[in-house]
């Protein structure tokens, strides 16, 4: 969004001036209630600063505690202060001019050898304009011309204007400032120093000259309105002031010492003393963590929280209050799963419901629906009604039948959510847009936050304990752009790639398959079970003998003018005319990425889509609880054949390791490009023996089955992959620390129990053992090393690419999409000539290809 | 492996009327095309001048397509 662009800010300092001109009064007291708890006259909180209790007038502009904005106070300084946070810029003006003079400490002709660096200047000068003029001057130095000017400097040991030796000034964090080594300056010399320095070479030194540099040095304090610093009153009915607040009266306490010891005649010594306490409890009201000042308790030794501790850092004014809002009707709690729910519903528990609102406007044709409902006393009623000039009442017994005789059209009542409202459900980290759907309300008993399980992997919930947040647009306007644009039936396919993020998993891809396996038949009774679950109230063709094939039961869900086919390896679907004639169903056709769902979804749309959805989960699951599925310690058992091969792959690559070894000892083995020889051999072995787990997977896949439950279901893709089966039942593999074969521990060995430079594989993580036989103690440690690294690079990945991830969102946010198909930014500045450089979206691509 | 070279893409200087015509095209002013400096050897190559119009005829896996720069100094 780019409504209006700002030209330019400008951040000045304030002179004292300004401080009284801005100030209501000036302060005198160090305290701020009396004894009878009233606001004492030129306290801290005197009336005139404005009021914060109900009931009290300000002294000021007469208004209440919600209508007085506060006003501004200030403080006089005895003797003047140094603001720390300027210390900086106040040595860098004393180590540049003179003490005498005033002028910058270079002579005439070295200002013209700057002149070019500081071009910005004079040309600003030259500039009638004296706005620009201030403007450019504002840019500065440049940092080249900042370093030339400083060099020159120390070079300078007088001034060359006036020839008064100029000595080398000191800072010590963070306000004291000597002249050579031990000769203090104290603030109201400095003052007189920098008041000295004309405007033309604060522009020399990248100042504003419009700005004096003396105002650097406090002489007035401008005091917060008590808005600012509210005190709040305890039960036990005792004040407890804000922190700032206390600093101020600090502050005040000491000057006024100051005062009375200065007239008293007390001596230097004293004086000096609080004047530097003076400059501490100043120091640190501005900003408690100043370093090198110690930090300023409250009596309970809790460090106070002055006025840079209010903007900085995550709990600071800036990324908690501003950047980081908190809104109103949402609602927040555990997620759990619910297979009665559509993917585009969400359940909503009854409490939460009955709090959140949505509005009803009234106009003067549904003004007796609003009468009506305006009526009820219990769930679906109104809670609040806003009046036409927005006053908000809340809806009670008491008034109900006066806010009945007052509606009319220009109210809005706000009611209770029911069903089939829409509302944004969101599940942090919100990382794509598919974080945040608008689902329709279900409301439902218990306590939790219910969606469908389909639906979870877009917002890559679980139900361990997940929570979700949940948003109720408030205009009209948004739930139609919720409705129209963010509803998960019609993003069932990825924006990136077009394939299908919600589909069905596991038990489900399962079921589908013992359902339209070649083989399945269902009795009648079976079959209208199954049927009668997903509201199907019809049967297929029955077979011979009264029974129903699995295939024909499956088919009952698709569309009738379907036609399909997909080959993938070993099972061939077809479909024709909506019957599925051929192969069965698996998760390429609907689990992620599902062709079938794909297809669905380009010919039919996301309705047809979402119900063939569900449809088949629930009827694969049906199937499933039919079938039943176990899987035994019989699926891990290894034959003699599979044994005596595990060996032989073993021994194999061992052989071709140590031969790989025995050619690097004898120099034969040639050094890949880029690499030693060492690191060849090392890769090479690593390599070798890797391959272990592959010749493994081999044999298994030729002896394994679909007798094999285990092997079954990653036939099917419903769970787990070969190299399970590899790990469980024959042998782990090589495991790898860094992409290397673990190397570190002892020295020359991994642990002690190998000899040093062992070149057997299992000494450097070859585990020949299976989870099925059980690891010794040795590999299971090894085993651990390798499990650990993956863990830590894992979570170590996550979060770089995480915030890679973020940044680059944040760089193309507002990047669209225009009607003639370039991308362009919210300036309007061209990006890209055709979205994607084809102009498709890859979520309709499909469509565009098929011409669909 | 041995290296592949991929020649840059074929930029082609545009004349005032085409230039025109791109910039109507997509609805906005020169400065809003994305930018190529002056000094840049393909600039140098076809002598293109700050305020002129480059098209660059790209052919990437998503096919053939014209991007366009606007030179600046």
């Amino acid at each position: 969004m780019q409504a209006e662009s700002i030209d330019t800010i400008k951040f000045t300092i304030v002179s004292p001036e300004l401080v009284k001109k801005m100030s209501v009064t000036k302060l005198m007291v160090p305290d701020t209630y009396n004894e009878d708890g009233y606001p004492i006259d030129g306290g801290l909180v005197d009336q005139r600063l404005g009021v914060i209790d109900p009931g009290l007038k300000c002294k000021t502009c007469g208004g209440r505690a919600k209508t007085c904005p506060g006003h501004f106070g200030h403080i006089e300084f005895v003797r003047p202060v140094i603001h720390p946070e300027f210390a900086k810029t106040v040595y860098l003006l004393l180590q540049s001019t003179c003490n005498q003079c005033g002028r910058i400490l270079l002579s005439e002709e070295q200002i013209g050898e700057l002149r070019p660096a500081i071009k910005t200047y004079v040309s600003a000068e030259e500039e009638e304009d004296a706005a620009r003029s201030t403007e450019l001057a504002l840019q500065g130095l440049s940092d080249a011309a900042k370093e030339l000017l400083l060099k020159r400097l120390k070079a300078t040991k007088e001034c060359p204007h006036c020839g008064t030796p100029h000595p080398k000034i000191k800072l010590e964090r963070p306000t004291y400032f000597y002249a050579g080594e031990n000769l203090r300056i104290k603030p109201d010399e400095i003052r007189d120093w920098l008041s000295k320095i004309s405007g033309s070479d604060l522009t020399l030194l990248g100042l504003d000259a419009a700005l004096r540099p003396e105002w650097l040095i406090l002489t007035a304090l401008l005091v917060p309105p008590v808005n600012v610093r509210p005190s709040i009153t305890l039960e036990s009915g005792e004040r407890s002031e804000d922190d700032l607040t206390h600093k101020l009266v600090d502050i005040m306490r000491i000057n006024q010492r100051l005062e009375q010891d200065i007239d008293a005649g007390a001596p230097q010594i004293i004086i000096d003393d609080l004047w530097e306490l003076l400059q501490y409890q100043v120091t640190t009201y501005f900003n408690n963590e100043t370093p090198g000042v110690p930090v300023a308790r409250h009596r309970s030794t809790r460090p106070l929280k002055t006025l840079a501790q209010r903007l900085k850092g995550k709990e600071g004014r800036l990324r908690y209050n501003l950047s980081g809002k908190r809104v109103n009707f949402s609602a927040r709690t555990v997620i759990s799963s619910d297979a009665s729910l559509t993917i585009n519903e969400v359940g909503i528990p009854r409490r939460i419901a009955e709090n959140l609102t949505v509005p009803f406007y009234v106009t003067l044709w549904n003004i007796e629906a609003a009468k009506a409902l305006l009526l009820k006393a219990e769930y679906p009623m109104v809670i609040n009604a806003i009046t036409k000039e927005g006053l908000r009442k809340r809806v009670a017994e008491a008034n109900r039948q006066e806010l009945l005789a007052a509606i009319q059209p220009g109210w809005v009542l706000e009611r209770q959510l029911v069903d089939g409202d829409i509302v944004l459900f969101n599940r942090q980290p919100t990382l794509h847009r598919l974080s945040m759907m608008a689902h329709t309300v279900k409301v439902l008993p218990g306590k939790t936050m219910r969606l469908h399980v389909s639906v979870a992997f877009p917002y890559n919930a679980d139900f361990d304990g997940d929570e979700m947040n949940l948003h109720v647009p408030q205009s009209i306007e948004a739930q139609a752009e919720s409705r129209y644009l963010m509803q998960p039936k019609d993003l069932v396919l990825s924006a990136r790639d077009g394939r299908a993020v919600m589909f069905t998993e596991e038990d489900e891809i399962a079921g589908a398959y013992f359902l339209t396996k070649d083989d399945a038949t269902f009795s009648k009774e079976e079959a209208c079970t199954m049927l009668a679950g997903i509201g199907v109230y019809d049967l297929p063709r029955a077979v011979k003998g009264g029974v129903f094939s699995g295939k024909s039961i499956f088919s009952m869900i698709l569309p009738d003018d379907l036609d399909y086919e997909e080959d993938s390896k070993g099972n061939k679907v077809v479909i024709k005319g909506g019957e599925l004639k051929e192969g069965y169903i698996d998760a390429k056709l609907i689990g992620i990425g599902g062709t079938l769902i794909q297809r669905m979804f380009s010919s039919y749309g996301s309705d047809v889509t979402m119900r063939f959805l569900l449809n088949a989960a629930k009827l694969s699951l049906r199937a499933l609880l039919m079938q039943g599925v176990t899987i035994s310690i019989k699926d891990y058992y290894n034959s003699d054949f599979v044994n005596g091969e595990k060996l032989r792959i073993v021994s194999e690559v061992s052989a071709r390791a140590s031969e790989l070894y025995s050619k690097y000892k004898k120099a034969e083995l040639e050094a890949l490009p880029g690499y030693s020889r060492k690191e060849t051999l090392e890769m090479e072995t690593l390599a070798t023996l890797d391959e272990a787990r592959a010749l493994a997977s081999k044999t298994l896949e030729k002896v394994l089955d679909r007798t094999n439950i285990a092997y079954l279901m990653v036939l099917v893709r419903a769970r787990g992959s070969v190299l399970n089966l590899v790990q469980t039942s024959m042998l782990l593999g090589q495991q790898a620390v860094r992409g290397k074969r673990l190397s570190r521990g002892y020295s020359g060995r991994v642990l002690p129990y190998f000899r040093k430079g062992d070149k057997a594989p299992n000494a450097k993580g070859f585990i020949a053992s299976s989870f099925f036989e059980g690891l010794t103690p040795i590999e299971f440690y090894m085993h651990a090393m390798g499990a650990r690294d993956s863990g830590m690079t894992k979570s170590l990945v996550t979060a770089v690419s995480g915030y890679l991830q973020r940044r680059l969102i944040n760089a193309l946010q507002d990047l669209y999409v225009d009607r003639d198909l370039s991308v362009k930014d919210a300036s309007g500045a061209l990006i890209e000539t055709l979205y994607g450089g084809d102009g498709i979206d890859p979520m309709m691509e499909q469509v565009v290809r098929s011409g669909a | 492996m041995p290296p592949s070279y991929e020649p840059i893409p074929v930029h082609e200087l545009l004349s005032e009327s085409e230039t025109a015509k791109v910039a109507k095209k997509f609805g906005i002013s020169l400065d809003k095309f994305p930018k190529i400096n002056e000094g840049d050897p393909q600039a140098k190559k076809i002598g293109a001048k700050a305020g002129q119009l480059v098209a660059i005829h790209r052919e990437d896996p998503t096919g053939k397509y014209t991007y366009y720069r606007y030179v600046v100094r």
